[in-house]
């Protein structure tokens, strides 16, 4: 396991989530995955592209999904995963990787870029383009997130 | 009506510089912060136009408070300005979202015509979304054409649901370059089975030979229609990433940052969706 790839990520989740809302943010457990996995609830897809490239998957429930997007929102209730909420969540994404990449220059791994995130919600498998996948369990605010980093 | 200006500086004697540099060029300074919370208070309360934003500051930096600010407003316009001057900060202020960076010591004409510059239309962008659906239905139509040996028809003004449902595999294609974006391509499982069969000569051995082809196809388009963009105008430096695959599907997909623009293809197999979207904003620096 490339540990280069995870660090970026813990960082980036640190430094952002406070920003947004959120006061605990934990790194569960850190484990591989091969290129196809299941999925059920949302799944966020941002790609990276620079000296390294491939993607970047934020998972979860979509009733934590909901809870995400609501604490977001400083709380605002979230019934139904609408399109703010959707909005919510992407930013985050988006927040957070573009904030990985920094942490990226940091060990010299420089001109990343990302691209706008898509938002799947349902149910399936993802097949990433990489032979295996890193995936970061987080815990915030006892809401759990999958990050499946799977870049080379 | 004069543009209004709101300047985002710990130092108070950089904030008098720069307020006193944009009055003399006819600007009007509506207000002043040194602080995440005094910044996100003072654009609330008078709406500027312009926002000029320091990067070197005590607590929250200009990254952090540029992101709570585009957090606030979306629309927000701001202008780093710093005295480094490095791609890595140059990149970052992109991925946030900043339109323009200047360096510091901020001379008069230079931040002058970055600010013309940001408010003026971006007719590269315009162009880029004016030109970009046609020459990924061109890529697409070329392609299937070529390996599938099937003649491709654009269904025209046909009503395309939001949130988009899929009909079985989906590929996810980022775009980098001067400004991101993505390509989406969704397929039944039956109609990429049979363009794998005609493409490979026989039927494909396995699903994941079907999802290897779909991927494949995807990355091809994409990278086409890319090159096709760039030739045309050389600034776009549009480049792929390698798409990520979503099958086995009940699952709808959204963009919700930026608009995608979608198409339907008919082949003799049967229907091919494409969507393209790009992200407004690209950072100028000066």
């Amino acid at each position: 396991m490339d540990v280069t790839l995870i660090n970026p990520f813990l960082a980036a989740f640190t430094e952002i989530l406070p920003q947004i809302g959120f006061q605990q943010v934990e790194k569960n457990k850190v484990s591989l995955v091969g290129s196809t996995f299941s999925y059920n609830g949302i799944l966020l897809n941002i790609a990276m592209v620079g000296s390294i490239k491939g993607v970047v998957l934020i998972g979860m429930s979509s009733d934590e999904a909901k809870r995400f997007a609501s604490k977001m929102m400083m709380g605002m209730p979230v019934n139904e995963f609408d399109k703010i909420a959707q909005s919510a969540i992407s930013e985050m994404g988006n927040m957070v990787c573009a904030n990985a990449c920094t942490q990226f220059s940091k060990l010299e791994i420089n001109g990343l870029d990302i691209s706008p995130p898509t938002l799947m919600m349902g149910q399936g498998q993802a097949t990433l383009p990489v032979p295996q996948a890193i995936v970061i369990d987080f815990n915030c605010d006892d809401i759990a997130i999958k990050v499946y980093v799977g870049l080379s | 009506m004069a543009i209004k200006i709101m300047i985002v500086d710990d130092s108070p004697f950089s904030r008098t510089l720069i307020a006193e540099t944009l009055t003399d060029g006819g600007y009007e300074v509506v207000g002043e912060a040194d602080s995440l919370e005094t910044a996100l208070e003072t654009y609330t309360k008078v709406k500027p136009d312009i926002v000029t934003m320091d990067i070197a500051m005590p607590d929250a930096d200009g990254f952090e408070i540029s992101r709570a600010l585009l957090r606030q407003d979306s629309k927000a316009k701001i202008i780093l300005s710093s005295s480094m001057k490095d791609e890595e900060t140059e990149l970052e202020a992109k991925r946030i979202g900043i339109c323009g960076y200047v360096q510091k010591p901020v001379e008069a004409d230079t931040l002058f015509a970055i600010i013309h510059k940001v408010l003026s239309p971006d007719t590269l962008f315009q162009e880029l979304l004016a030109r970009g659906l046609d020459t990924f239905k061109e890529a697409l139509s070329q392609n299937i054409t070529r390996m599938a040996k099937t003649t491709v028809t654009f269904l025209e003004n046909t009503e395309i649901e939001d949130p988009y449902l899929s009909k079985g595999i989906t590929a996810v294609l980022g775009v980098i370059g001067q400004y991101s974006g993505t390509m989406v391509l969704d397929v039944s499982f039956p109609v990429a089975e049979k363009i794998a069969e005609t493409i490979l000569h026989r039927p494909a051995k396995s699903p994941e030979e079907v999802l290897a082809m779909v991927s494949e196809l995807a990355n091809i388009i994409g990278g086409i229609a890319c090159s096709m963009l760039n030739k045309k105008e050389k600034a776009l430096g549009l480049r792929v990433s390698p798409p990520s695959l979503f099958h086995g599907n009940s699952a709808e997909l959204v963009s919700p940052s930026v608009k995608i623009q979608k198409a339907l293809a008919e082949t003799a197999y049967g229907e091919i969706f494409l969507g393209i979207g790009f992200k407004k904003g690209s950072t100028l620096w000066m």
